[in-house]
């Protein structure tokens, strides 16, 4: 059990990095300040190096949203694989739709259906739900959008037109700053939720921190996971939302910086994913001439809102059928796994890589649509002055 | 219930972080830039000397993400 549940986390660590590469890679790859495979490489290394520069793993998995601990409810392994097959799975869904998406209210969400399915709804603190995940989820975007907007008007007001390429050497600083931010951050969920099913299951003393291997092993699943590039993402943040040019880039960089390290080290954290696609709209709304996609945002704030309650399902019901013996647990792994590979295969279908991340988004958000409804959008597009 | 005063402070530390992250790097942009109508003399090194502050900034960006430097 300690095993697979091990194994499943590394999964979701892999999926973590490649939800992820967006956030910090979408705008150097739109702009054309780092090629599509430099840009996922820097990406992947300073992921890679920001994991064992941090390796402070949390107390408790779930942050004080479920009960844990004295007094409250013992999480059980086969609850915490429960909850990953529900972060993971709806991990992939949002992969595939291009969806840039928390993948921390995915575990969450996971943790939490489990737990309700496994200790009843007591088990979860719905006013730390509401006050650590519901709220900062709406500040965040409107934050980092602020600050971006603010942030694109300087630079523009600042530089002629003609200078404004040199922008694009400062988008490689700032966004591998974010990667960094990124690396020292969400390593360590994984690193966290191990070390927690290795106390649990009688494999480590209780209290101590993460073992080496645990540390190396989280690292280099993140890392790969951004290098794969999860390129259907990059594709929406970098050309779904608006057009970006170097300084608007630049500008959004900055701000998903600044607003990611200052809510980290003031005590107000905020998801990294939010943030960088508040930045992005931001910057749209900000300059002159650019205009922003709201049906593309509007679907994304859409998947936030669901995020929770869907991993909390899938999570739920796999927690129904892991508790039932090892049976389920069996049965879960090989549905995870097939429906897994499944949308893997079906994603292959309309491919998205380092060569077409360039192009529309057309048939990414919305997968299933007619050759008709399409040549409108496109239509609709060109008319809102919307592309090249 | 939320913590108004310590979002208060983020979004303050956020506006003017990013803000002189971004004017630093556009006033150093701009001061650099020799295609124009004959620069002055002492522009050129005061937009390098922007691009350093910037750079400075960034770099403590750097030194606020590893946990190692504060404990």
């Amino acid at each position: 059990m300690v095993a697979l549940v091990i194994v499943l986390a590394l999964f979701f660590d892999f999926t973590n990095g490649f939800h992820d590469t967006a956030n910090a890679m979408a705008t150097p790859i739109a702009t054309g300040a780092l090629k599509p495979k430099a840009a996922v490489a820097i990406a992947a290394t300073l992921n890679l190096v920001g994991a064992f520069l941090s390796t402070e793993v949390a107390r408790t998995i779930s942050g004080g949203l479920i009960r844990e601990g004295d007094g409250g409810i013992q999480i059980t392994p086969v609850m915490i694989f429960a909850g990953l097959i529900g972060a993971t799975l709806w991990n992939m869904v949002t992969w595939f739709l291009g969806l840039p998406s928390s993948s921390s209210h995915a575990l969450f969400g996971g943790l939490i259906g489990a737990a309700i399915v496994g200790a009843g709804f007591g088990s979860v603190d719905f006013s730390v739900l509401l006050s650590k995940v519901v709220f900062p989820a709406l500040l965040a975007p409107l934050t980092a959008g602020l600050v971006a907007y603010i942030a694109v008007k300087i630079a523009y007001a600042v530089t002629k037109k003609r200078q404004r390429n040199g922008f694009k050497h400062g988008q490689v600083f700032t966004s591998s700053l974010v990667s960094l931010a990124h690396g020292t951050n969400d390593a360590q969920k994984t690193m966290g939720v191990i070390t927690l099913t290795l106390i649990a299951g009688g494999f480590q003393a209780t209290g101590s921190g993460p073992e080496f291997w645990v540390i190396a092993v989280c690292a280099l699943a993140i890392a790969l996971g951004t290098y794969t590039g999860g390129w259907r993402i990059i594709r929406t943040m970098g050309k779904g939302l608006t057009e970006i040019e170097p300084g608007q880039g630049f500008a959004a960089e900055a701000s998903t910086a600044a607003t990611i390290l200052a809510s980290s080290h003031l005590g107000f954290a905020l998801s990294t994913t939010q943030v960088s696609s508040g930045s992005v709209i931001g910057t749209g709304i900000g300059r002159k001439g650019a205009s922003v996609r709201w049906r593309t945002a509007g679907r994304i704030a859409l998947g936030w809102l669901i995020t929770i309650p869907a991993a909390a399902a899938v999570g739920a019901l796999a927690a129904l059928v892991a508790l039932s013996g090892t049976v389920g647990v069996v049965v879960d792994t090989i549905v995870a796994v097939g429906v897994i590979v499944g949308i893997f295969v079906y994603a292959r279908r309309n491919r998205v890589d380092a060569r077409n991340v360039h192009d529309e988004p057309t048939v990414l958000v919305r997968p299933k649509r007619s050759r008709k409804q399409q040549k409108q959008d496109e239509k609709a597009l060109r008319q809102n002055g919307g592309t090249k | 219930m939320i913590d108004w005063s310590a979002f208060f402070v983020v979004l303050v530390a956020t506006v003017v972080a990013a803000s002189a992250v971004v004017t630093l790097y556009s006033l150093g942009l701009r001061l650099v830039d020799r295609s124009g109508d004959r620069p002055a003399a002492w522009q050129r090194p005061l937009g390098i000397a922007c691009f350093v502050a910037c750079g400075l900034v960034v770099l403590y960006g750097v030194y606020l993400v590893i946990p190692y430097f504060h404990r």
